[in-house]
């Protein structure tokens, strides 16, 4: 019973014969929406990144364990996570950051870099959205350290065609890393 | 370095001179310095009791979660006999790590080095080839086991010990137990982890987490001041926030004599909200009735009033304990959130675990009651994750500012300010108080915190 409160709805599968060809006008389009959130979640743009989020938003980073081959599938923890996110608690972290002055975890923010690569885009069973795979490496320069932080991720997506737009609907957060390497995920993935 | 009861550093300085016990004042090169850090995981991690998890992670005969006992790896596993055991990491062959996964089930873990072979609890089972006896005649097969702790389960929350012979648990809770009671014990069917715990890794001595964890109260205000900005203590129609949790900081404080300590934050605010009354109106009963403990909900207060005396019933329905600390490396929350669906509870423990004298993991577990209603679970679930832990709203400030104590703790300067815990209570118990300790009321000050250094200066101070 818990569970079935805690799991996010499951996404659709990513079928070959759904696949959007790289290069195709609507592969296109969703490479420039992932481009240029990660311009603007890189620059601070927090309200503006925050009008391309669904009212419906489900956000989660699962946990992650070290096990066997044969138990890969079971690498992934989904009733507590690092993130389990709604549309209203993501607007809370938004707002801690825009609105007050004392987000300490990230003021002053971080320098950061999202690069994404590897996109892999599915029609789904909704004609007006779209599965999207792509891997993200976040690169995080805090104060004057001389390392960085990297935070290693597959993103699972909804992209929901409202209008014109694109939005956010869903996405599913894969952390390579059992330990996270970084003081706090107080930063948008 | 010298291990003495008063331990001298290679540099000549001693364990003496890093502490005054007069003027309250530890000097910052404790933060960072390794020999000391040497000298904590004997003294403390190697002789007190240590948090490592809870029992509903590992159900079944078999299950088993690698954790930390200081700088050690261990195997918690529950055995054939469904008792929980905890061993050394640590094959006793040729020193291979035995399970290099985080959680799983067997009845026999192999090293994958040479082969051999121990149950869930850290008997040695056998090498491979029997008839050839590869593990020689010179010691029997108990001698060969993994190393073994002593374990205590105490409200399902799992402790262990390297001190065989040492304190019993209830005697290093000491007077912590009739509040720690109220928290671990409120239900017959017990608690449960609503999942496996977040980790990561800090950049910052154990101890900045630690000492912070021995009931801090002044932090709260500065450092997680957004909670009143924009977060869940913003106060109804005041204008862009206000930015004063001072209300947040009354109550009373606990402090025992291993450094178990505790914050028990005065309802009467919420409860008047709540109920329109004045608290001194309502019989205790009435007062639980309108804000349960978190995690539990109004029709299971009748269980858990037959539970509690009536002196603690009082301090649950008036102060009850909603931060504080496991000596060493252990906090609790159990705190009551408003929302706008009204006051929600969250449950959660961390573990802070040593990884060298820069570094930490933090670890963080969730909890509610099994009896928890599931939407409730879920509900508290979904809180504590937006305000603790990884991504917390909350303690996202704590863990970036760790590191920077850490770091300030090696220069030639700095290294010898001192951190200082000066603000001290003059009063007695509040009027009517029940409970055991050593007891402030009002305003937060700094006792709880001075009686964490207090108890680690004794154990540092310990030859044996």
């Amino acid at each position: 019973m818990l569970q079935k409160l805690l799991e996010p709805t499951p996404l659709p599968p990513s079928f070959k014969a759904n696949r959007v060809r790289a290069g195709d006008s609507l592969y296109n389009e969703i490479l420039d929406f992932l481009y240029d959130e990660a311009e603007m979640l890189d620059n601070l743009r927090l309200s503006e990144w925050a009008e391309l989020i669904t009212k419906d938003l489900e956000y989660n980073a699962p946990l992650r364990h070290t096990r066997t081959t044969t138990q890969f599938a079971q690498t992934y923890s989904r009733n507590v996570q690092h993130l389990h996110e709604n549309y209203g608690s993501m607007m809370m972290r938004v707002k801690r950051i825009t609105d007050t002055k004392s987000a300490w975890g990230e003021d002053p923010p971080s320098r950061i870099k999202r690069l994404v690569s590897n996109v892999r885009v599915f029609k789904t069973d909704k004609e007006n959205e779209f599965k999207v795979e792509s891997y993200l490496l976040l690169t995080r320069s805090r104060f004057d350290f001389d390392y960085f932080d990297l935070i290693p991720c597959v993103r699972h997506d909804i992209l929901r065609r409202e209008g014109s737009e694109l939005k956010l609907a869903r996405r599913e957060i894969l952390l390579d890393q059992v330990v996270i390497g970084t003081p706090n995920l107080g930063i948008i993935l | 370095m010298q291990r003495s009861a008063n331990p001298t550093l290679s540099d000549g300085t001693k364990l003496s001179d890093l502490i005054n016990l007069e003027t309250r004042e530890v000097k910052m090169r404790t933060l960072s310095d390794p020999e000391l850090y040497e000298l904590e995981m004997e003294r403390i991690f190697g002789k007190t009791w240590v948090f490592l998890g809870h029992e509903t992670e590992i159900p079944n005969k078999g299950d088993f979660v690698v954790r930390d006992m200081g700088s050690d790896s261990v195997l918690m596993a529950r055995g054939a006999d469904n008792e929980v055991y905890v061993s050394l990491n640590v094959c006793p062959h040729r020193g291979m790590k035995i399970s290099t996964h985080d959680v799983g089930n067997t009845q026999v873990h192999v090293c994958i080095y040479h082969g051999w072979a121990f149950k869930p609890n850290g008997d040695f089972i056998g090498a491979p080839v029997e008839k050839e006896c590869m593990h020689g005649t010179m010691m029997t097969k108990e001698q060969l086991s993994l190393k073994k702790a002593r374990v205590a389960i105490y409200g399902g929350l799992v402790f262990a010990t390297w001190n065989i012979e040492g304190p019993s648990f209830d005697e290093f809770l000491g007077d912590a137990k009739w509040y720690f009671d109220t928290l671990w014990c409120r239900t017959d069917s017990g608690m449960e982890v609503l999942g496996p715990p977040q980790r990561f890794t800090i950049r910052a001595n154990w101890k900045t987490a630690c000492e912070q964890s021995a009931s801090d109260g002044f932090h709260v205000l500065t450092l997680h001041r957004w909670l009143s900005e924009v977060g869940p203590y913003r106060k109804p129609g005041s204008e862009g926030g206000g930015g004063d949790l001072t209300p947040e900081m009354y109550g009373t404080e606990v402090y025992t004599a291993h450094a178990h300590t505790m914050r028990c934050i005065e309802l009467d605010r919420k409860i008047r909200r709540l109920t329109g009354k004045e608290p001194a109106d309502l019989s205790v009963k009435e007062k639980l009735e309108a804000l349960p403990p978190p995690g539990l909900t109004k029709e299971m207060l009748p269980e858990m009033l037959r539970r509690f005396s009536d002196d603690q019933l009082k301090v649950m329905a008036w102060r009850p304990p909603q931060v504080g600390n496991f000596f060493p490396n252990g906090l609790f929350e159990f705190v009551y959130i408003p929302t706008p669906d009204g006051v929600i509870g969250v449950m959660a423990l961390h573990a802070y675990v040593p990884k060298g004298p820069d570094k930490l993991e933090f670890v963080n577990w969730i909890l509610a009651e099994k009896d928890t209603p599931p939407e409730l679970k879920a509900t508290m679930l979904r809180l504590g994750v937006q305000l603790l832990g990884t991504s917390g709203m909350v303690e996202q400030d704590d863990s970036d500012t760790w590191p920077h104590q850490t770091l300030a703790a090696k220069g030639a300067m700095s290294k010898e300010i001192t951190l200082k815990y000066q603000a001290m209570y003059d009063n007695a118990k509040p009027e009517g108080w029940p409970g055991p300790g050593d007891v402030g009321d009002g305003f937060t000050k700094d006792d709880t915190q001075w009686r964490w250094w207090q108890y680690w200066h004794e154990l540092m101070s310990a030859e044996n």
